[in-house]
């Protein structure tokens, strides 16, 4: 039995169909089941969840599981055992040089000065002394890399995150996420290069290259998760919060306060007392 | 941060015998800025030592097993069981009866030893450097810190959230690369009840599949 899969892929059409009614405003209901209003806490748990296409968003998340378990995790797997080390690190570099005008744009839209010249730097002696990027010299000499895009530069700017959604093929995201990756599209130099196969190979390279390293932690995730898809929301949201924040400890997701469960322990242990024996 | 423990001169030895409530001054002006650090030193070095067991128990050839076995003995010892699994039922823990608290602090323990034993294999040997400590409020405390994966990966920031217990200090969350490990289960266990119809008796059926029999 897997029960991280609530449903059927059998059902999924009709389940998109609805979604999609729902989501053009046809369907006579709203999306996601909204809770009784005469439950607060449960309304408050339904605002805070954000994802009122939740079940359009678990049958686009299902077909890229399955689309990833056929194609992109294989794919990853002889990446990642048949390609030496040193090669990977280098195709990783490469890629991360590749996106250093982007990560630029941002940060100076960001009025991260420090990051913007720090970016730019890395650019130029990665670009030149690190052999075209594939060695990241900059890194070494103790510039570190950052990823910004568009999406974080939404949120330095105020933009609340919208609601969740997951990306066909592209994965977990929100309204102003999505909106920060087809700004990014066309803020990349490279977009604009006259070699489609290029940017073809550098956008199956990109996937690729973070499957192959993020290939444990995934497949732990997927294998050791109640709720897979809930997992992963939890986890996009709370990787963006701290990509924004730029890792500063003061953006730590607002601690909650743990409460401390002395008393309930102690109310477990009188209750037998208190119970009329049977 | 050292102090000079040079011994003071004879003659100012003489005159604080004879004004005593002088040397009780110095003595308090020179403690009082060590009672802070002294208790964040306690969390400090708790992680410390914490964070060596975890690494070092990792180290050589040992099978998923006996991984699993090792971190469950730090598990149990060196964190707040109790008080993370109430936070992560969230406000379906009122609802739960008592047995089923009692069933579903089993699992939970179950699960995360399964969750986590074999999440940082590769991290056999690393040192965890502290970065810093900060109190949260009254009981709690994060301490901040850094693990060098190697292999030119950026370092891993983990942060520890800890608190004085009846029994000393504890660990209530551990918040990775700002990724907090109760949050994240708390929210899929909320859908997992949700997706049962908002029953319990749901998670704790998923729970057990996922878990098995205990080792």
């Amino acid at each position: 039995m897997q029960p991280t899969r609530t449903f059927d892929l059998r059902r999924a059409p009709a389940r998109a169909l609805i979604a999609l009614l729902c989501l053009t405003g046809l369907g006579p209901v709203g999306c996601a089941t909204s809770p009784p209003a005469d439950d607060p806490e449960a309304l408050e748990s339904f605002r805070q969840t954000n994802d009122p296409l939740e079940p359009l968003n678990r049958v686009v998340f299902a077909v890229n599981v399955e689309t990833d378990r056929y194609i992109l995790k294989p794919v990853a797997y002889v990446y990642k055992e048949a390609v030496p080390e040193p090669v990977q690190d280098a195709i990783g570099n490469f890629l991360q040089n590749l996106s250093s005008p982007a990560v630029f744009l941002n940060a100076a839209l960001q009025g991260d000065a420090d990051h913007a010249g720090a970016t730019l730097l890395r650019f130029a002696i990665n670009s030149t002394v690190g052999l075209a990027g594939t060695v990241d010299i900059a890194g070494e000499m103790g510039i570190v890399r950052r990823d910004e895009d568009f999406g974080q530069t939404l949120a330095v700017w105020g933009a609340d995150e919208g609601p969740y959604i997951v990306l066909p093929f592209l994965g977990p995201s929100n309204a102003r996420d999505a909106l920060g990756i087809a700004v990014d599209y066309f803020a990349d130099p490279w977009t604009y290069l006259r070699y489609e196969k290029f940017n073809y190979s550098r956008f199956g390279a990109e996937i690729v290259d973070a499957r192959a390293r993020n290939f444990d932690l995934l497949n732990d995730l997927e294998k050791t998760s109640i709720d897979y898809y809930a997992a992963v929301r939890s986890l996009y949201r709370q990787d963006r919060r701290d990509a924004i924040a730029n890792g500063a400890e003061a953006a730590l997701p607002p601690l909650p306060d743990i409460p401390d469960d002395e008393e309930d322990l102690e109310d477990e242990e009188r209750e037998p007392a208190r119970r009329p024996a049977k | 941060m050292r102090t000079k423990r040079e011994n003071p001169p004879a003659d100012r030895q003489s005159r604080n015998v004879r004004r005593p409530w002088a040397a009780l001054l110095v003595a308090a002006v020179l403690l009082v800025p060590f009672i802070r650090p002294a208790v964040a030193g306690g969390a400090e070095a708790f992680i410390q030592s914490t964070a060596d067991k975890v690494f070092t128990s990792y180290t050589g050839e040992i099978t998923d097993e006996q991984r699993a076995k090792a971190f469950r003995e730090i598990l149990t010892a060196t964190f707040e069981l109790g008080t993370i699994a109430r936070f992560t039922l969230g406000r379906y823990w009122r609802a739960a009866s008592s047995d089923q608290r009692k069933e579903y602090r089993r699992l939970f323990e179950d699960f995360l030893v399964l969750a986590y034993a074999n999440r940082f294999r590769d991290l056999g040997g690393v040192k965890l450097r502290i970065a810093s400590v900060r109190a949260i409020n009254k009981r709690d405390q994060l301490v901040q810190s850094e693990v060098d994966p190697g292999g030119g990966r950026p370092p891993i920031r983990i942060g520890w959230r800890v608190r004085e217990t009846g029994q000393g200090l504890r660990i209530v969350d551990v918040i990775v690369d700002g990724i907090s490990m109760s949050i994240t289960q708390r929210d899929q266990f909320a859908a997992a009840i949700r997706s049962s119809g908002g029953k319990i008796a749901g998670l704790l059926a998923m729970l057990r599949d996922k878990t098995g029999p205990r080792q």
